[in-house]
């Protein structure tokens, strides 16, 4: 899963002949006035300026500025640009023409197992939430495309008309190829006007998330998801990501601000189960992270160093299950080392650790590990005889 | 039994480097309950016609690599199961490959990162066509006492340690790799092991889902109960719960949900598995679907150490029924070891092994070479040169800075000769014939003996005995040479006379007596005899062989290096020459016929042959 920003998902909708406002994306509002005297439009037009980044809650923030002239466009972007928002910072915005319009619909596609299912509503906009039942759903199975007959006759089925109906089957259509072809996993607009004078229809904001496994087979993506997490990465995040992308195996990393209890966890789905255990025993999270698929002991070092220097943690949880081939012995070292050097930069002062992974060289790995013990580190390591998630237990009653 | 793998099972491995090493982990279990080899051929064109070596305990295997899926089939036709190891943008295709061969009922993927809709789309191709298309991302499949397909279960020890070298009365169905092992463990400690355990794998659509198995497992009279580890994300739970409530069913289902901890993460975070995202308006949230498993009369822990406890619950509850009877406990010594390889019997200190050479000088099998023991980068770091490598893999010391200077002029003044002389001759007919540097050079090199270059290494072997044995004789160790050796090897030149004095050996007497405060007794006692000799004959001077053999042995280097001081100075000049040519691209050349006596016999009949 992958979530792309609305410059990015526009681009795609243009290549697929789904109609779209004029719109640009800058990161200097210079630019934004050099680019006014080539464009008629962002003259003429009444403009919408929004930050261009992954951060939820914009309108409420003032990243959403509508209603603008250029001259207050440029005001506009240029306040915004820079902004800090928490740990992020406000780098792009998209300017945007701002449709009059008559009314404003809903569309969307989403992928599940059999095929996609696409969604009509002619009660779209901000509301769309409170009018759920007025959506109306067209199943496309694996490898078909409904025929134009059968998308009108959805639209028609939501509550459209005449040539509007015609039209929206027409986008909708649209946008059933560019879901294929371009591998998305969903796509919402919402709205999608009409200006009814000249039939004008464009979508006015978009969702879309795109299959970033399968890039491989898409030279022209030339973007980069964003944070799905409703705030852009942190640094921290952003450097366990160009290292997960750069080794065999994976390493994974999510700050949980507030958090008193942090997880150096193996395996996509017993760090889940940690995660679980902690909430479960009334404990707060100061991360999720995994390292799975034997990865380099560098790779799980940095990010043991990256967990150690959590603030306010107390305990360090080092859980897994069983490994299946990835290495004990050679991750614990890596984590050792982790440990070492971050004990040697003042961290993990009075916070205790707690292990238990089995796997590949379980004995040797655990046996280092516990060596630590000697060296002033307050760590508690077991084997596979204690069940999971029980060294949560004990963490959260030390 | 089991499901969906058995001991008739026959797989077909397509992929390179992963899917040998989970072969060899396969043939380990194939060991471990002595069942013949369950792969029986790799599909991987870069390796077509390679083998590979499978080891079954302490047989050797070799199995074929087949460049197309068709051929290995065609070679091997008992073959009814496809594992996928191929990187993400082939796996795909491979996977549909095989579910459209006639034989391959079963093809599980162990590729991650697979698109979704390739996914989708061999799911769909697999129901169709009424065969099982497990993964991707799945770790593997176990049946225990029967077969393994994949590395899951881990290594030979954790193999033994869950009781998989025969069936339990517990069915495993997981999303993930790890998990799958922690279960199968988990049933052997806590009841009496596994049937099967399925990895389905955690992408958003696996091929396969767990009512699929489900059924299968309820079909199967030896699982008494099954353990489902599942996860935030899909509906693949909710449909196991709906499958499990529907009617009164024979097996218990225990199960473990991760992912409530969602409820109070920042929304939309990802967890480890792609497909652990909770759907729209809270379906497929965990809490959604420990509620329906519950509902569904399954036994659902808090957490994952929960477990334990309802395995153990359900087995003695199952055992006091008498659904199933206490197994009677497997000596762990009647099971056989798994051969252990020299190496690692060695490790153990269990066997000696006597060395086939010997080494005093290097080592790389740390971070870095280490030359006579100090790391090769350090040294560049503190600053010493080329001549304290050679001085430290010839003579097993670092020299002081006199003497290296020394080693550095040695080596710069006989680094060449000109094209003349045999050793850079034969480098450059070499050149000229087209062949490659290395044999270019060592053709040259083959030049070096007696009457070119090769006088140095014995003219420091008889000076030093010279001072040794007449040391105020000359006369006498001049007699002595040559009643024993013949000339003095070192005194002498072709060209080069008193009149005509060589430079080179001018300019390194010079330095070593001038510029160093070195004690050079040998090359002392060498200009004293060429006194005597040069009194007889003006050209029985001292040449630069002896010079360089001298000084070397007054450095203190053994007798057998003298020679290399030569061989690795020219070898420089003749690489020299070898690149000069081909960079003046010179042809082949053949003697003129000018140059050359043709001293042979007049042309003549053959006579007939008697």
């Amino acid at each position: 899963m992958a979530k792309i920003l609305e410059g990015p998902a526009m681009k795609l909708f243009n290549k697929w002949g789904i109609p779209v406002p004029n719109y640009v994306v800058i990161m200097d509002p210079e630019r934004l006035m050099q680019l006014g005297e080539a464009n008629k439009w962002l003259r003429d037009s009444k403009l919408v300026v929004k930050a261009h980044e992954a951060i939820g809650g914009r309108y409420k923030l003032g990243l959403v500025k509508i209603g603008l002239n250029l001259e207050e466009a440029y005001e506009a972007a240029k306040e915004m640009i820079g902004r800090e928002i928490g740990t992020a910072v406000v780098r792009q915005v998209i300017v945007a023409e701002m449709l009059e319009h008559d009314a404003e619909y809903y569309v969307s596609i989403a992928g599940n197992r059999d095929g996609a299912e696409l969604l009509l509503s002619n009660k779209g906009g901000v509301d769309i939430e409170d009018n759920w039942d007025t959506v109306k759903r067209l199943f496309i199975p694996l490898d078909e495309t409904p025929s134009l007959e059968k998308l009108t006759e959805t639209a028609a089925d939501a509550g459209f008309t005449g040539e509007v109906a015609e039209r929206v089957a027409k986008i909708a259509s649209r946008l059933i190829l560019c879901f294929d072809n371009e591998d998305a996993q969903s796509i919402e607009i919402n709205p999608l006007v009409i200006r009814k004078s000249d039939m004008r229809f464009a979508a006015l904001d978009a969702v879309m998330n795109v299959d970033w496994d399968a890039r491989f087979r898409h030279a022209d993506w030339d973007f980069k998801p964003v944070s799905e997490i409703g705030r852009p990465f942190t640094e921290a995040e952003q450097q366990i990501m160009e290292i997960d992308a750069r080794i065999k195996g994976s390493v994974k990393f999510v700050e949980v601000p507030g958090g008193e209890i942090a997880l150096l966890t193996a395996g996509g789905g017993a760090s889940v189960f940690y995660s679980d255990a902690v909430v479960a025993r009334g404990g707060t999270i100061a991360n999720y992270a995994e390292y799975s698929g034997d990865p380099a002991d560098w790779a799980v070092e940095a990010l043991t160093e990256t967990i150690c220097q959590l603030p306010n943690i107390k305990h360090i949880i080092v859980g897994g299950a069983i490994a299946n081939f990835t290495d004990v012995k050679a991750t614990f070292s890596g984590i050792i080392n982790g440990f070492r050097a971050s004990k040697a930069k003042g961290y993990l002062d009075g916070v205790k650790i707690w292990v238990r992974r089995g796997g590949p060289n379980e004995n040797q790995g655990l046996a280092a590990i516990k060596k630590l013990e000697d060296e002033g580190f307050d760590i508690h390591v077991y084997d596979r005889t204690m069940p999971m998630t029980d060294i949560v237990d004990l963490a959260l009653k030390a | 039994m089991s499901i969906i793998a058995n001991k008739d099972t026959r797989v077909v491995i397509i992929g390179g480097v992963a899917g040998v090493n989970a072969a060899k982990r396969m043939a380990q279990f194939d060991f471990l309950i002595n069942r013949p080899l369950s792969v029986q051929a790799f599909v991987y064109p870069p390796e077509k016609g390679q083998q590979k070596e499978i080891y079954r305990g302490g047989e050797l295997n070799n199995i074929s690599v087949y460049a197309t899926l068709q051929e290995a089939l065609e070679e091997n036709p008992q073959i009814n199961t496809a594992l996928i190891y191929l990187g993400a943008s082939r796996a795909a295709q491979s996977a549909r490959e095989c579910l459209e061969s006639k034989n391959i009922q079963l093809v599980s993927m162990i590729t991650e990162g697979v698109p979704e809709k390739d996914a989708k789309k061999l799911r769909a191709m697999a129901i169709k066509s009424g065969k099982m298309f497990n993964g991707p991302s799945s770790i593997g499949i176990m049946s225990a006492g029967e077969c393994r397909l994949g590395v899951i279960g881990g290594e030979y020890k954790n193999l033994k340690l869950c009781n998989l070298y025969r069936a339990g009365s517990f069915g495993v169905l997981t999303k993930s790799g790890g998990l799958s092992n922690e279960t199968m463990w988990l049933c052997a400690q806590n009841g009496n092991g596994i049937t099967s355990a399925v990895a389905i794998g955690g992408d958003s659509y696996p091929g396969t889902d767990f009512v699929t198995y489900l059924e299968m497992f309820e079909n199967d009279p030896e699982t008494k109960a099954v353990v489902m580890v599942g996860e935030v994300g899909g509906t693949l739970e909710e449909e196991a719960a709906e499958w499990f409530g529907a009617k009164k069913r024979r097996i218990r289902l225990i199960a473990a949900i991760g992912g409530t901890c969602q409820e109070v993460l920042p929304q939309g975070m990802k967890f480890g598995h792609a497909g652990a995202k909770e759907g729209k308006k809270g379906l497929g949230s965990a809490r959604s679907k420990i509620n329906s498993l519950r509902e569904a009369g399954a036994l659902v822990p808090d957490t994952f150490g929960g477990l334990s406890k309802a395995i153990k619950q359900v087995y003695q509850e199952l055992l006091a029924e008498g659904s199933i009877k206490p197994e009677a406990e497997i000596d762990d010594a009647l099971l056989p070891e798994l051969p252990l390889k020299v190496q690692e019997i060695m490790k153990q200190g269990d066997v000696i092994v006597e060395p086939l050479i010997r080494t005093t000088i290097s080592d790389d099998r740390g971070e870095e070479p280490r030359y006579v023991g100090y790391a090769a980068s350090e040294l560049c770091e503190k600053g010493y040169g080329i001549e304290d490598v050679l001085a430290l893999l010839w003579n097993k010391k670092l020299p002081s800075r006199e003497e290296s200077e020394i080693i550095k002029r040695i080596v710069m003044i006989s680094a060449d000769h000109g094209p003349a002389v045999s050793g850079a001759f034969g480098a450059i007919l070499g050149a000229c014939a087209g062949i490659d540097m290395p044999q270019a050079v060592s053709a040259g090199m083959t030049m070096i003996g007696p009457r070119f270059g090769g006088a140095v290494t014995n003219a420091g072997k008889y000076f030093a005995y010279g001072v040794k044995e007449f040391p105020n004789d000359i006369p006498g160790f001049l007699s002595w040479m040559k009643q024993n050796v013949g000339p003095v090897p070192g005194i002498g030149h072709r060209v080069k006379s008193l009149k005509n004095p060589d430079k080179r050996v001018k300019y390194l007497v010079d330095y070593v007596k001038n510029h160093t405060s070195l004690h050079m007794p040998i090359l002392d006692y060498a200009l004293e005899v060429e006194k005597v000799t040069t009194s007889k004959k003006d050209n029985l001077i001292l040449n630069v062989d002896g010079t360089i053999g001298c000084i070397l042995v007054d450095l203190d280097f053994p007798e057998q290096s003298l020679n290399g001081f030569f061989v690795l100075a020219r070898t420089i000049g003749m690489i020299g020459h070898w690149i000069d040519q081909n960079t003046q691209n010179a042809r082949l050349i053949r003697l003129y016929d000018y140059l050359i006596n043709y001293a042979v016999k007049d042309e003549r009949e053959v006579p007939e042959k008697k």
